[in-house]
């Protein structure tokens, strides 16, 4: 009876699978694999795009901005679909290294790159691009370096504080360089033939906006309006947000704009106080809702301290989703003061997005300086003399 | 004919004043009341005219009678001068005033330069700076050098130098450091005691900043002197000369210890002072976190009976 019971469950169960999937996999359980059914299958495509990966507290995807050191004070990386702005510095030295560190990044992971620039030409900003470190040179380096480090504080073993010798050295060292977050030596041009296999395309905003009319007030200035269609256009075009039916794109689409806000784009927020002061603020409002509805991600570099109305710069603040601040110490009284001598200037991290999460993921150490060593640009938690500088 | 013992200082001083003065892209001569800048403009014109390089002049503030007055008849054939002063807003109609304006004014300008390297001297930028929307006017000095590198062969850099003047004091923050962040060379007049001086910051590409002094004077002919110095050493640098901030100055506590000092704290004994073994042992990321072992080091006063440990038997 069992033998005919377990003939007959079992013929039954062959025809209850058949029955199973003929109705469409009643069960919730799916399997996860090559086979799996259409919603797993992007899941796991999507994680697999060059560059990206999955934030450990969330699983928002990720791209690195370039900078290893400005990836894990961000959380992990520059989440795709959002804007982080970079509010220059005053001679725009280093705020425009970060900008060509976040295109590098593009070209070494295969990215899309769209560059918009009023200024200057956008494949002139591509030669300048600074070459990749390779994973053997950026041990070197980063040996040589910490060798320097200690020569000049002559290892001294603490006698009170003596836990702390148990804090780890956390470098910013090659840890897993070759997927996420490379190095790049900032006295290099990139090779011209990665620039060449690269696929980027450029905006400038004197070839593309031909007049200068008067536009009526609360509007967005001429050359925004271009730039706007034009990223359209290519998000349209080539896929990245998924409604155009002939191209399925599986790529991130770096965006970099430069000296948005400035004069040359023909906004005048940095030249009275009472310009057009909503043309910015509505260009980052469309550009938001375009970003958040592809796999795209956004640099910005804004010159804020020629803003003069700085009720507008809280509003960017407010539309932009992570804000750092750059403040080099160039012409500064803080040149010479030997509290900051080691240091080329500060960076303020002024704002973290909430994306689909109730908590931020700040950093623990708020005073943070950064340095251009010839070759690296490196970020260190500055707490004077008194405390050993953690190394983020 | 300079005589032979301030000959060595003056080709010195020649040298650093040609470094220091191959300008190139945009040149915000910032003038002021007291110090002004029209004279250096000139004589910058007539150094650029002598070295053999075309010379565009568009004059707004002065006639160009007055302009011209000072430079001697071959360096006045060769300046090109456009004239907006007589007739700004073109009522004459006469038809020989360049259409659109003064924006317009500017665009002709560049479409005229043949190639090769190029002065263009705006007098002054103070007064298109009233008339024309700061966006614009920057958007048209950008396009200058631009359309002047495709038409000729270089890179713009080398090739174009615009010279505007600006009368600082008639703008807010906002236009002057609108402008400032588009100029390469930012020169900025004062002086003390008579003397006049030129705080030149120099911003290049992907370099930093230098900022240099020079004093000088403008001569009758038109030709920079430049001295070593004000006449009066009297006056206080108000310049990077800050005094060094000693972050340990002003404290609660003593940063700064002498040596006996330093020999009385290192022999100092700690409240809390465990033995090295223990020390290391806490150290050490232990692989044996299943075993705890109890450390006990007996201080001063403990008198440890070998018979009573624990030190509980009524003996």
């Amino acid at each position: 009876m069992a033998a005919v019971a377990t003939c007959g469950t079992g013929a039954g169960s062959t025809g209850s699978m058949v029955a199973a999937g003929g109705k469409n996999n009643v069960t919730s359980f799916q399997r996860r694999g090559p086979r799996a059914s259409g919603s797993d299958s992007s899941y796991s495509r999507l994680v697999s795009i060059a560059g990206t990966r999955p934030s450990v507290r969330n699983g928002q995807l990720l791209v690195s901005t370039g900078l290893p050191a400005l990836d894990q004070l961000l959380g992990g990386g520059l989440a795709v679909g959002t804007v982080l702005l970079i509010e220059e510095d005053k001679y725009n030295i280093y705020s425009s290294l970060l900008f060509k560190y976040f295109l590098a990044e593009g070209i070494i992971n295969g990215h899309t790159l769209l560059v918009a620039s009023a200024k200057e030409d956008p494949a002139d900003i591509l030669q300048e691009l600074p070459a990749p470190l390779l994973d053997d040179n950026v041990k070197k380096d980063f040996d040589e370096d910490a060798c320097n480090h200690k020569t000049a504080e002559s290892n001294i073993k603490m006698k009170i504080a003596w836990r702390y010798q148990l804090l780890p050295k956390m470098e910013a060292g090659p840890v897993s360089s070759s997927r996420f977050g490379h190095y790049y030596d900032a006295s290099k041009k990139m090779p011209q033939e990665l620039i060449e296999a690269s696929k980027w395309h450029g905006f400038f905003s004197p070839e593309k906006s031909s007049s200068t009319l008067n536009i009526e007030p609360c509007s967005l200035t001429h050359g925004y309006i271009k730039l706007l269609q034009f990223i359209q256009n290519i998000i349209y075009e080539e896929g990245f947000d998924g409604s155009n039916p002939q191209k399925k794109q599986k790529n991130i689409l770096r965006i970099g704009i430069q000296n948005l806000g400035s004069p040359l784009w023909g906004d005048d927020i940095c030249c009275t106080e009472n310009g057009n002061s909503h043309s910015l603020t509505k260009f980052l409002y469309v550009l938001r809702g375009l970003l958040r509805t592809s796999l795209s991600a956004c640099m910005i570099t804004m010159p804020t301290h020629l803003i003069q109305n700085k009720a507008i710069i809280s509003r960017v603040t407010n539309l932009s989703d992570t804000v750092v601040g750059l403040e080099s110490f160039i012409g500064s009284e803080r040149e010479t003061n030997p509290l900051y001598k080691d240091y080329h200037g500060l960076i303020h991290i002024r704002q973290i997005p909430r994306l689909n999460n109730l908590i931020y993921d700040v950093s623990d150490v708020k005073d943070l300086a950064f340095k251009l060593k010839k070759k690296l640009f490196t970020i260190e938690g500055w707490r004077g003399r008194s405390f050993p500088n953690l190394k983020i | 004919v300079t005589p032979s013992e301030g000959a060595r200082g003056g080709t010195g001083r020649q040298l650093e004043m040609e470094s220091v003065l191959a300008l190139r892209g945009l040149v915000l001569l910032r003038d002021s009341v007291e110090w002004e800048g029209r004279s250096l403009l000139k004589a910058l014109i007539k150094k650029a005219a002598l070295g053999g390089e075309q010379v565009h002049i568009l004059g707004c503030e002065v006639s160009e009678e007055e302009f011209r007055a000072g430079f001697d008849s071959s360096i006045n054939s060769r300046l090109v001068y456009y004239d907006l002063f007589r007739d700004p807003l073109n009522w004459a109609q006469t038809g020989e005033a360049l259409p659109g304006g003064p924006l317009g004014a500017l665009q002709a300008m560049c479409k005229r330069t043949d190639p090769g390297p190029v002065t263009v001297a705006l007098d002054s930028l103070s007064w298109l700076l009233l008339r024309l929307p700061c966006a614009a006017l920057c958007q048209a000095l950008c396009a200058m050098s631009r359309q002047h590198a495709c038409r000729g062969g270089g890179p713009a850099a080398e090739q174009l130098c615009v010279l505007g003047l600006l009368h600082r004091e008639l703008h807010g923050p906002g236009p002057t450091g609108a402008l400032s962040s588009l100029a390469q060379t930012e020169v900025t007049l004062g002086g003390t005691a008579g003397q006049a001086s030129a705080h030149i910051l120099c911003r290049r590409p992907r370099q930093r900043p230098t900022l240099k002094t020079l004093w000088f004077s403008v001569l009758p002919d038109l030709s920079l002197d430049l001295q070593g110095g004000p006449p009066l050493e009297s006056q206080p640098h108000p310049d990077p000369h800050t005094p060094q901030v000693d972050p340990a100055s002003h404290l609660t506590f003593n940063l700064h210890l002498s040596k006996r000092e330093r020999e009385a704290k290192d022999s100092l004994t700690l409240p809390f002072q465990f033995s090295s073994e223990k020390q290391q042992a806490l150290l050490r990321p232990g692989p044996s976190p299943a075993t705890s072992r109890i450390f006990y080091e007996p201080d001063a006063f403990d008198d440890l009976d070998p018979e009573d440990p624990d030190g509980d038997l009524d003996v």
